[in-house]
């Protein structure tokens, strides 16, 4: 379980986040949903420890209660590109993570390449990046995250770039790779369809300063939610984010 | 490669051919402009003392434009990971190309005799700054989230530079070496120019000097040879060094 203390962001003397503390389950999916410009994404790239230099941050990360320094092993981070490096093969890709962690190349891509059958990859392994359509490079992307074996895996809008069809396939796909491989989530998106389809927990952020000021566990199975259960969240959201748009 | 070669091919042609029939039909003394059949004629008799100073020429500028690319990499990786370093040099490097050849060339042989440093370093000087400046240009167009996802990782600031910020310059670096290269023989020959025992600068020197315009255009026709062999060896370093379909297709 990752849980975030009290996290306060600044830049050029001004408060972005103010005071935010938020917990991510050891397992299952956490949405982190707001209007643009509320920091999701920065509170995404602090616990990521990528942040740049130009925000002061103050606020503590629990990793299963222990205080932990970021970048941490424990927490893997999936940017809102795909970031598969054009110049290497899908599996060298994947097995970047591996490697930068210690393990040896040839190690590494044996590790990788066992789970690209799983990940709907098989015969991916030689080709580049250029090569593969617009969910099989985010199937690649999200094996390199999830082969790295942190605790918590890091989403920015993994889906955005996606057409919708794919995105749904995508969605349906990401539910079943982590009944495989449990894990917990924190998905940061705009889409209410896609927190509300796969998210077990949605928390809502306003912006001015970034700040939580919802937190709703969803009721039922993700990909098991009647249409009557989703639309009323939709709408509960939607109250509650355009409560905060002036 | 024939479609793509085969426009320069045709204009090249043409404009020979103009050349030839102007040379033929208008009676201009040969000693102010020879016809290109005459030029080749001129180059072929003259070829063994043509190539011994153009061997001299290649040899200054190989050397002269490997030790440029080294220094030129070297100084990149340098200024990436020292930007106040890169602020205070900058304007030197700057600076350093305004500086007239044809005051410098002299000066170097001066200083340094009519040896290969003086030719050398007038090259590493000419071709420096572009290689210098394409790699920093190139180390800046590096996507943020391949540093972003590298640091994730716990990598640290020279793992994410091996992996992600030089792979990313290659582009770049191809193009700065291709410019140079250009520059490379050209330095060269007017170094050689300026005082040399050796080479097509002071062949074309002495070739002036007799009203020889055919020996003259003779080793620009060497030059420029030297010169596309150079950038088709960079072609080559490029194609063998490509990873990836776009990146094998655009080589």
């Amino acid at each position: 379980m990752l849980e975030i203390q009290n996290l306060t962001l600044h830049a050029d003397g001004r408060s972005l986040i103010k005071d935010l503390s938020l917990v991510v389950p050891g397992d299952g999916i956490t949405a982190l949903i707001g209007p643009s410009g509320c920091g999701k994404t920065s509170v995404l790239k602090w616990m990521a420890g990528i942040l740049p230099d130009a925000f002061q941050t103050h606020g503590t990360a629990l990793l299963d209660g222990k205080p932990i320094s970021l970048p941490h092993r424990g927490l893997c981070y999936q940017p809102q590109s795909d970031a598969l490096f054009p110049w290497l093969t899908i599996a060298e890709n994947a097995a970047m993570g591996l490697e930068i962690a210690g393990l040896p190349r040839r190690i590494a891509l044996a590790q990788v390449t066992a789970l690209f059958a799983p990940f709907g990859l098989a015969g991916c392994e030689a080709q580049f990046p250029a090569q593969l359509s617009g969910g099989m490079r985010q199937r690649a992307a999200f094996l390199r995250t999830i082969v790295q074996d942190s605790r918590l895996v890091l989403l920015d809008e993994p889906f955005s770039a996606l057409d919708a069809v794919t995105r749904l396939r995508m969605q349906d796909w990401l539910l079943s790779r982590l009944s495989d491989r449990p894990r917990g989530v924190l998905l940061v998106t705009h889409d209410l369809h896609e927190a509300t389809g796969i998210a077990d927990r949605i928390l809502v952020m306003a912006a001015n300063p970034g700040r939580i000021i919802a937190e709703i566990d969803v009721p039922g199975q993700p990909g098991a939610r009647t249409e009557a259960i989703l639309a009323d969240l939709r709408e509960t959201l939607k109250t509650l984010l355009l409560e905060q748009t002036p | 490669m024939l479609q793509r070669t085969l426009p320069t091919l045709v204009l090249t042609a043409c404009l020979l051919g103009g050349w030839e029939i102007y040379c033929r039909q208008s009676g201009v003394s040969p000693l102010i402009l020879p016809a290109p059949t005459e030029v080749i004629s001129a180059l072929i008799r003259e070829r063994s003392e043509i190539g011994r100073h153009a061997v001299s020429t290649l040899s200054v500028a190989a050397l002269g434009f490997s030790l440029s690319v080294s220094f030129a990499v070297l100084t990149s990786i340098l200024l990436h990971f020292k930007p106040w370093l890169r602020r205070g040099l900058m304007p030197l490097f700057v600076t350093s190309q305004t500086i007239p050849l044809v005051a410098l060339a002299p000066l170097m042989i001066l200083w340094f005799g009519f040896g290969m440093l003086p030719k050398v370093l007038l090259v590493v000087l000419v071709t420096f700054f572009p290689i210098l400046l394409s790699l920093l240009s190139g180390y800046r167009q590096t996507p943020p989230a391949f540093r972003d996802l590298l640091a994730s990782m716990g990598a640290g600031r020279w793992t994410i530079f091996r992996r992600a910020t030089l792979p990313s310059a290659r582009a770049a670096f191809l193009a700065g070496l291709r410019i140079s290269a250009t520059y490379a023989i050209v330095a060269t020959i007017f170094a050689e120019y300026a005082g040399a025992r050796r080479g097509l600068g002071i062949y074309i020197l002495t070739a002036k000097n007799n009203f020889r315009a055919d020996l003259v255009l003779s080793a620009v026709v060497v030059s420029a040879t030297l010169t596309l062999a150079l950038l088709g060896l960079i072609r080559l370093l490029d194609w063998l060094s490509a990873r990836g379909p776009e990146a094998r297709g655009n080589a």
